[in-house]
């Protein structure tokens, strides 16, 4: 705020600075300059009381490469030919905290509360019972059996009679050698609680648990690239397709293509969720953005409701 | 609504007896937030915050609280206005004269839970309007902050019938205003509207308090109303709601309000509505010191 001589005053705006805890030490403005730079070319948006993780981020790519300041960072991410690679590895390191089992309880809440009932009203009408699931680029299959635990969960109430599948997909071998093992340690499980180990899970030894088989039986994992369209378009008739923190990675062309496949894989009235600081700007204008508590998701509308 | 029903809201609101008067301050504060940064002028809003000691006394408060980060809590009026910025100042100066017409009490709806949603949609209007050049996000925020006016109205003058509306409301995980029509018969809208009118305050904003439920009824600013009842559906849903979960899936591109405010405001259809609602996060921090510096202690998240 300035004051002038006419004793009349100016607002400039005064952006808050993170939370109380972290205020302690002032945010450089260069990373906002980064936060920008990520949401362009990813839809990653890491808010301001977020900048902190996003800094971290920054500076262990910093001291990897050695350089000493933030501002020294931002030439590095912006010099060709190797800026986008670095991007990369940016990503790389602030997505990595995201990989463990119920990683967005609003997420699941939006699931169970408001779209399972949604999807299994319209679809009651029809003579399968048949619930379709993707999970597209999961990794070593947390997501993948944290829905599969939430589908099992229904199983008695609104899911009775029905047939849950879930494919479950990555381009990486190894990750899916993993996933279908289903151990996972503390690490993971930091957000699983005792209801959910217990039920569904058995104890391997001190520190590992394992997916038990009836958890496992709902899912199929397979090795997929999401880039050879001939193998995504068999993907048909999904009501949900989790892509969690897989097309930050790609280029521009190729998020359009595989966004619009998840598109046509969907059924009308089906849902496309991202991670949780994730959004597809403006890639696919035939999906709706749709709020529910605490998260936001992809819709295709359905023919019912007159909003295609 | 019926006249029976709209007889009886206006009789109890009269004799609402918490309700003496708006706070003297009130109504030149309204009329100082109408005016335009540039024309206001710091003394003036000095003058205001010193004429009411609690209101001094919070505005201080709030100066040296972790949010401005300073060494040194400001030690005079002027030290915080400088230091907090006038917006700010006048937003604490509404928020603490509503504050002493509805003292705190044990309500159905937690004045906190109450305050932070209607600091946040304040908030909201205020960051959804300066997207779009043509709106005025002073009055914006001030329609923001006013909007759900009725539900301190019930909570004063139909404590019992809307202590159920809650109750319903949260164990059915449906919105606030849908458990009142279904348990009261009528809404805060109602009831708003009739303490707006008993305040007389600007027709505007009690268009806004009328129908921010109902914009196509809306006889006049629309497109305020439609921004309202946007961003009251947007605070719901990122943790600036009622204190409690709301089954509830929104679109907001196909709602009504959008094509009203559609067309006014052709740049609407540039924003990028997922970055926007991921920066309002940002704002949940701010409301949660500010409601915690005027009230001593922030509500639970939901």
């Amino acid at each position: 705020m300035h004051l002038e001589a006419s004793g009349k005053m100016t607002i400039v705006h005064q952006p808050v600075v993170a939370a109380p805890n972290k205020s302690a030490e002032v945010i450089d403005p260069v990373y906002r300059q980064i936060r920008d730079l990520v949401y362009k070319t990813s839809g990653i948006y890491k808010a301001e009381e977020k900048l902190y993780l996003l800094a971290d981020g920054c500076g262990r790519r910093m001291k990897q490469l050695a350089a000493r300041t933030p501002r020294e960072y931002w030439d590095r991410l912006n010099a060709a030919p190797f800026g986008d690679a670095e991007l990369r590895e940016l990503l790389n390191e602030i997505t990595i905290g995201e990989t463990c089992l119920f990683r967005s309880q609003a997420q699941l809440d939006a699931l169970r509360k408001v779209i399972l009932p949604e999807i299994v009203a319209e679809k009651s009408k029809q003579i399968t019972r048949r619930l379709r699931i993707w999970s597209a680029g999961c990794s070593t299959g947390e997501e993948s059996y944290t829905l599969a635990m939430n589908m099992l969960e229904e199983s008695e109430s609104l899911l009775k009679g029905w047939t849950v599948e879930i494919l479950a997909t990555d381009l990486n071998d190894r990750s899916v050698e993993t996933a279908k093992a289903g151990i996972y340690g503390d690490y993971a499980l930091r957000n699983t609680t005792d209801y959910y180990k217990r039920k569904y899970f058995s104890i391997l030894d001190e520190k590992k648990l394992e997916v038990r088989p009836e958890v496992k039986k709902l899912i199929r994992f397979s090795r997929l690239n999401l880039q050879d369209d001939s193998k995504t378009l068999f993907m048909k008739g999904m009501d949900l397709i989790f892509c969690c923190n897989v097309l930050i990675y790609f280029d521009a062309a190729s998020k359009t293509k595989v966004v619009n496949n998840f598109f046509t894989n969907l059924n009308f009235g089906g849902y496309f969720f991202l991670g949780t600081s994730e959004s597809l700007m403006k890639l696919n204008a035939q999906f709706h953005l749709v709020h529910f508590p605490g998260t936001i998701a992809y819709w295709k509308p359905s023919l019912s409701s007159g909003k295609l | 609504m019926t006249t029976s029903i709209d007889a009886k809201i206006r009789e109890r609101v009269q004799q609402i007896e918490t309700m003496p008067a708006i706070p003297a301050v009130f109504l030149p504060l309204l009329k100082l937030l109408s005016k335009s940064a540039e024309d206001v002028k710091v003394d003036e809003v000095v003058r205001l915050v010193s004429y009411d000691n609690t209101i001094a006394g919070q505005c201080l408060r709030l100066a040296g609280s972790p949010l401005f980060g300073l060494a040194q809590a400001p030690k005079s009026i002027k030290g915080a206005v400088i230091t907090l910025g006038l917006r700010r100042v006048e937003t604490i100066l509404l928020t603490c004269c509503l504050g002493q017409a509805f003292p705190a009490k044990k309500w159905a709806l937690d004045p906190a839970v109450f305050w932070r949603h209607s600091l946040g949609c304040a908030m909201v209007c205020r960051k959804f309007s300066e997207k779009l050049s043509a709106a005025d996000s002073e009055q914006a925020y001030m329609a923001g902050l006013l909007h759900d006016l009725g539900f301190m109205v019930n909570c004063l003058a139909f404590p019992k019938e809307f202590a159920t509306a809650m109750e319903t409301g949260r164990q059915q995980e449906i919105p606030l205003g849908e458990a009142e029509q279904a348990t009261m018969g009528f809404t805060h809208c109602e009831t708003g509207r009739a303490l707006a009118e008993k305040w007389k305050l600007a027709d505007d904003i009690i268009e806004v308090i009328a129908h921010h439920h109902s914009v196509e009824q809306s006889q006049k600013v629309r497109p305020l109303v439609a921004l309202v009842h946007l961003s009251d559906l947007l605070c719901r849903m990122r943790g600036l709601g009622y204190g409690y979960y709301e089954r509830h899936k929104v679109d907001l591109i196909a709602d009504p309000a959008w094509s009203v405010l559609l067309k006014d405001h052709r740049d609407l259809e540039g924003l990028d509505l997922a970055r926007f609602t991921f920066e309002l996060d940002e704002a949940v921090e701010e409301i949660e010191i500010l409601v915690a510096t005027v009230f001593g202690s922030a509500p639970a998240r939901a």
